[in-house]
Order: C-alpha cells, then sequence, then structure tokens
C-alpha cells in the first residue's frame, strides 16, 4: 500500500470539462486504488464524473491527483498522462 | 416607452413561431418526504436501479435520433448526460442514503442532485454553470421514472394547435422531444447562444429565445404570442395586424431560404456582370462534401490542423499526401490551397508544445513554429509536392509578417523539390506559395510580399485583432470587435489595390465575406476571390448576385473616409437597403 500524489497544470484550452473529465474518469475506473484529485481547497472523488466536473478546472490551472493503494503509482502516471496530453478542441 | 407585451432575450435560433403559450413552471416533479419502513429498503434500491436503466435507455433514444437529425456534434451532448447519470459515486451516495436514512428514491436522488447542483450554481466557472442544464434533464426524467407523469402526457394536453413551450430552463433532451411534438417554437429564461440545448435547437431549425428577461411566471397558459428567434423577441397578445406582419416576414425569410437554394445552381456574377470566385474553407475532411455540394470553386483555405487532434506523434509524410490527393479529387478543375500547419496561440500539439507565453497571440504560433520545427515543416511540404503530382494543391502561410519567412520557407521547397527528384518520387513542380495577410505588418508589405509569392490571401478575423489590438475572444470587447472599424477599412483597401498593381491572385478567407455588410464593403474595395465556411456559400452566392459593383464602390469610398465603425456601418446598410431588404438578414450588432 502506498500513497502517491502529483502536481499537474491542466492543458486543454477548454479546462477538465465534460468530455476530458470523462476520459479522466474512465481512466481512474481502470485502478484499484482510492483517486482524488484535488484543486485548491477541493477534493473530490476521481472516479466521480460529477465530481471532476465540479472542479472546474479551467486551462491552465494546477490540480492535484492522489492515489492510494497497490497501483497508485501506474494510476497517477496514467493519469497525469490525460491531463497532460489532452489538447483535444484545437 | 417600450412595449410592455414584448418580452426580450436573445434569438439562438432563426426563424418565427406564432401560436398560443404554453408555460411549463412545474418541469420538475414534486417529492414529498417520506421515510421508508426498514424491509422496504431493497425494493427501494431495486426502484433506483430500474429507473436509472430506464432512463439511460431513453437518452440512448435521444441520442441517436439528434445524430440522425442534428449531428454528431450535438449527439456527444447525449454521451455525456450518460456518463453523469450512471456516476458509481453519485449513485452510491443515493443509495446510502435509502438504506442509511430510509429515504425514497425520489427523495434521495433529488437530495443528492441538488448538492451537486448548488456547488455547480456557486463556480465561479461559466463551463460549469452551462452543464446545470444537463443536470436538470437527467434529474427530470429520473424522478419521472420515479414518480410517473411524462412529458408526452404534458404535451398532450397542449392542445392541436402547435404551441410556444417556455419554461424556466430548456434541456437538450426536451429540445429533441419538443421537435417531435406539436411545438412551433421555444424559449427560456436561462441559457445563452452557447448552451447545448440552443445548439440543438439551431440544428432541427426549432425557432427559440433563450435568457428571456422579466420572468415567464406571469404570463397565462394559451395566451396568443409571436415568438421571434432571429429578434430574440415574444410578443404576447399581438394584433391581428401584428400577426399578419410576422407572418410575412416569416414568409419572406423561408423565401430567402428557398432563393438561397435556388442561388446555388446559378452563376456567382453580380447585378452588374462582374465574376466574383467562390470558394470554400475546410476545418475537418467531412465538409468536403457541402463545399462541392454548394458549387465552390475549390478550397480557398484547407486547414490542416486536425490532423493533429488527440494524437501525440505527428502525421507522416504519406498520410498527409494521402488527404491532400483526396481532397483535390472532389475539384479536378479549381485548386485547392493548403495553409501550413497553424498551430500555437491557444492551440498546441503534444509534440511541440512550448512553455507558457505572456502573450500567447504576440508569440510562437503559425509560420513561426513551423520555421523553428524544420522536420515537421519538411514533411509538410514534401507532402504538398506529391499532391501536386496529381492535383492542383497550392500551398499558403500563416501570419506572415517578414520577407524571410517566406524565402525560407521557398528554400525548404527548392531543397525539399530536389531531393524528390533525386529519390524518383513524383512531386509537382512550380508549388505556388501564398501569404497570408493577417497583420498591419503585412498589410504594409504587399509589394514586398509579390516578388516572393504567388497570391495574397486576406484572414479578416486576425487582422481586425492585431490592428485593433482586441483579443477576439474576449466577451467583454466584443462590442469593439469589428472588422468595420475604419482602421481596418483602410488596410484592406491598401492591401487589394497593391496586390491588383502587382497582378497578384488577392482573396478573402475571414468570416468577413460571408456577413452581408461586409461583404458589400470587400467587393467594393475590389477583392473578387472569397473563401467561406461551405454553409454559408449559398447566402454569398445569392448576396453576389443582389449587389452591384457600382453601389458597393460608391459605399466603399463612402466608407473609406469615415470616421468610426459605426459610420461605416450606417452607409453600408443603408446602401444594402436599396439592394436587398435587411429584414430577411441577420446584418449582425451595430458596432460600438
Amino acid at each position: 500500500m502506498s500513497e502517491i500524489d502529483r502536481t499537474v497544470t491542466i492543458r486543454n484550452r477548454l479546462g477538465l470539462h465534460a468530455r476530458p473529465a470523462g476520459e479522466f474518469v474512465k481512466t481512474a475506473s481502470r485502478f484499484s486504488s482510492k483517486i482524488t484529485i484535488c484543486k485548491g481547497e477541493l477534493e473530490v472523488n476521481g472516479k466521480s464524473i460529477m465530481g471532476v466536473m465540479t472542479l472546474a478546472a479551467e486551462c491552465g490551472s494546477k490540480v492535484t491527483v492522489r492515489a492510494d493503494g497497490d497501483d497508485a503509482e501506474s494510476a497517477v502516471n496514467a493519469l497525469a498522462e490525460v491531463l497532460d496530453t489532452e489538447f483535444g478542441d484545437l | 416607452m417600450s412595449d410592455p407585451r414584448l418580452l426580450k432575450g436573445i434569438g439562438v435560433s432563426p426563424g418565427i413561431a406564432i401560436g398560443p403559450l404554453y408555460v411549463m413552471s412545474a418541469e420538475m416533479p414534486e417529492i414529498t418526504h417520506r421515510v421508508i419502513a426498514n424491509d422496504e429498503v431493497e425494493a427501494e434500491l431495486f426502484r433506483l436501479r430500474k429507473a436509472i436503466s430506464d432512463v439511460r435507455r431513453e437518452i440512448e433514444l435521444l441520442k441517436e435520433h439528434t445524430l440522425i437529425h442534428a449531428g454528431k456534434e450535438e449527439a456527444k451532448i447525449f454521451g455525456a448526460q450518460i456518463l453523469m447519470l450512471e456516476d458509481p459515486y453519485f449513485l452510491g451516495e443515493v443509495e446510502s442514503l435509502i438504506r442509511e436514512n430510509q429515504l425514497t428514491a425520489e427523495r434521495a436522488f433529488e437530495f443528492k442532485a441538488l448538492e451537486v447542483r448548488d456547488q455547480w450554481a456557486q463556480s465561479p466557472s461559466s463551463t460549469l454553470r452551462q452543464k446545470i442544464a444537463d443536470l436538470t434533464g437527467i434529474q427530470i426524467r429520473v424522478l419521472q421514472a420515479l414518480v410517473g407523469g411524462s412529458l408526452e402526457d404534458v404535451l398532450h394536453e397542449a392542445g392541436d394547435r402547435p404551441a410556444i413551450v417556455l419554461m424556466r430552463e430548456l434541456t437538450p433532451g426536451l429540445t429533441i422531444q419538443f421537435e417531435q411534438a406539436n411545438v412551433s417554437g421555444l424559449g427560456s429564461e436561462y441559457g445563452t447562444r452557447a448552451a447545448h440545448a440552443a445548439i440543438i435547437a439551431r440544428s432541427l431549425e426549432m425557432p427559440c429565445v433563450m435568457g428571456i428577461s422579466g420572468g415567464i411566471d406571469h404570463l397565462r397558459r394559451g395566451t396568443m404570442a409571436i415568438l421571434d428567434g432571429t429578434l430574440g423577441t415574444i410578443l404576447v397578445e399581438p394584433t391581428e395586424e401584428e400577426m399578419a406582419e410576422a407572418q410575412v416576414r416569416d414568409g419572406r425569410r423561408l423565401a430567402l431560404e428557398g432563393e438561397l437554394k435556388d442561388a446555388v445552381g446559378q452563376p456567382s456574377i453580380t447585378a452588374d456582370a462582374v465574376t466574383i470566385k467562390l470558394r470554400g474553407n475546410v476545418d475537418l475532411p467531412e465538409e468536403i462534401e457541402l463545399v462541392a455540394e454548394n458549387r465552390a470553386e475549390g478550397v480557398g483555405l484547407l486547414r490542416t490542423e486536425f490532423m493533429l487532434i488527440g494524437r501525440n506523434e505527428m502525421p507522416g509524410e504519406d498520410e498527409q499526401t494521402e488527404f491532400f490527393t483526396r481532397i483535390a479529387k472532389w475539384f479536378p478543375t479549381s485548386p485547392v490551397i493548403i495553409r501550413s500547419y497553424d498551430v500555437g496561440g491557444d492551440k498546441f500539439p503534444a509534440a511541440f508544445r512550448s512553455q507558457r507565453e505572456a502573450n500567447p497571440f504576440l508569440g510562437w504560433r503559425a509560420i513561426r513554429v513551423c520555421l523553428d520545427e524544420p522536420e515537421m515543416f519538411r514533411t509538410q511540404i514534401r507532402a504538398v509536392l506529391r499532391a501536386r503530382a496529381l492535383a492542383d494543391v497550392r500551398f499558403m502561410l500563416p501570419l506572415v509578417s517578414q520577407v524571410e519567412e517566406i524565402e525560407r520557407t521557398r528554400d525548404l521547397v527548392t531543397e525539399e523539390s530536389e531531393k524528390l527528384e533525386r529519390e524518383g518520387v513524383e512531386y509537382g513542380a512550380d508549388l505556388p506559395l501564398g501569404v497570408m495577410v493577417e497583420t498591419p505588418a503585412a498589410a504594409m508589405m504587399v509589394d514586398q510580399f509579390a516578388e516572393k509569392s504567388a497570391f495574397i490571401s486576406v484572414g479578416t478575423n486576425d487582422l481586425t485583432q492585431y490592428t485593433l489590438a482586441i483579443d477576439r475572444g474576449n466577451a467583454r470587447m466584443a462590442n469593439r470587435f469589428t472588422a468595420l472599424h475604419p482602421a481596418v477599412v483602410r488596410l484592406l483597401k491598401r492591401i487589394v489595390d497593391t496586390s491588383n498593381q502587382e497582378r497578384l491572385e488577392v482573396s478573402v478567407c475571414g468570416e468577413m465575406a460571408s456577413e452581408p455588410l461586409s461583404l458589400l464593403l470587400l467587393i467594393g474595395l475590389g477583392y473578387k476571390v472569397f473563401s467561406t465556411s461551405p454553409v454559408a456559400l449559398p447566402l454569398v452566392r445569392w448576396l453576389v448576385r443582389q449587389f452591384d459593383v457600382f453601389t458597393a464602390k460608391s459605399a466603399a469610398d463612402v466608407a473609406l473616409e469615415a470616421p468610426t465603425a459605426r459610420d461605416v456601418y450606417e452607409v453600408l446598410e443603408w446602401r444594402l437597403r436599396d439592394m436587398i431588404d435587411p429584414e430577411l438578414l441577420d446584418l449582425g450588432p451595430l458596432p460600438g
């Protein structure tokens, strides 16, 4: 069991809105670790689309992804990649 | 004094509807508070799950219907709703309220939905507040599935005359259902042009007004009204004359639609027989068919950025060659003008992500990126050269501000041509290299560009933004952002005059060419080649056929002497009135 976190800057121009949020949740759900994502004071469950949407993380804002469990490290890696490589709607 | 019968809002989907009002004030079913017994918990959980799966099926159907009648992008809205509906953590919390607090399924669901809604409503993010309509859509459906009472029942009651439905908030799903029912117009207190429901209403050609101010609750069911989705107004208790007048106006609008259809088959010549060349802009490959259907003479702007969407590696040479050739096949006798990657600013592929810049629109973008990333640029150039072996493709550079940028690109083209020659790969010689004029710097340098390039294309949005130092995406500045500013008008004049002196083909490929007033101005200034979005092509062709160059020129002459954008607008509007009925058209807001 381990807990890992990483802070990432949102690159998607439209921010973490419905579609990229869905992508994030789908990826998070592949891991058994407990996953949270927080922006400022707000912390939400990373496997809940409603929660992730609530963050309303705009382009350029920083969020922290935290995973707690056996596959924490690979979860954080995969999720950081979703936030970083998704450049969506050109 | 304003007319107290007139409600004002934002027109989000054009057209006129006349009919009795149907105010849906209680769209959300009333839920009474009731506590269940311990042994009822399992049954209640079962009811919840069944309701969720029923609603899922409903939304799937709406999604399919939307896909067929509106489009792929619109259908995605429902994909997001399904994800929200099935959010396991949200449902988990609803279930624990049922288990631990012994609430009914509907009460528990409503409670959690209100919690999320409150949180979203307080968010500073307007994007998130827009999504509340999606949440409402789901909530209504789930509650209705649980307590009964459906929209169909309500609509049935509305009577047999096509009704105008007003509600506090319009959801995408309801919009689709209204279209299938006996409804001729829609209005809501919340929402803007960007709302999902508005997008769908436009696709379905359902007149719609949003952001109605002054409230709708005082309106009586069955009151006659005229809803005007073009002007964004609702007139209640109209007189016979007003209804007749609206009908005439709507008739003319429909007649215009008919004329636009007919115009597609006609040559694009002005009333005084000057030939105007019309081409299409292509953002995505699927748009090409519409460009051809609307009988454009080739593609004036083929954007290449879509090839970078959603991938981390750059597209290869073969892939690009194949794509350019496939597009060009649609136009055996006309050119296809390929624009090199216009990346940067606010759009960047993963492979070339740069440092965050303080002013991205004044930074590393467009031709500047291409020249600094020669591998990427050479691959694109090779693909264009290879496509030119088979078709008349040409190459255009965005955001040029220095002669050296053209020279360096020309050198790359020469080097890659020689390499292809040595490799024995077929390619087309003499690739015409064009320059996009999008900055005041470029506008002043057209005579120098002329020696190095084959054609000039004016990007009016960027030219306006850089001339006026106004961010085109800044809503606060929206009323000052206008291509009719005299400074822009004068630059446009300079560009066309210099190009003509130098015998360079000059075209306009910005949005400006598809707006009636500015098209009149451009023709008056001497432009004869335009490239617009495929949907705008029939309107532009029709407008060209109504205009005469003589009148356009006299309007442009006055515009060149005008002190303000408002004066430019007024002279153009006045001359336009001579040629067409401006009530038929959306002329855009008066700048100022």
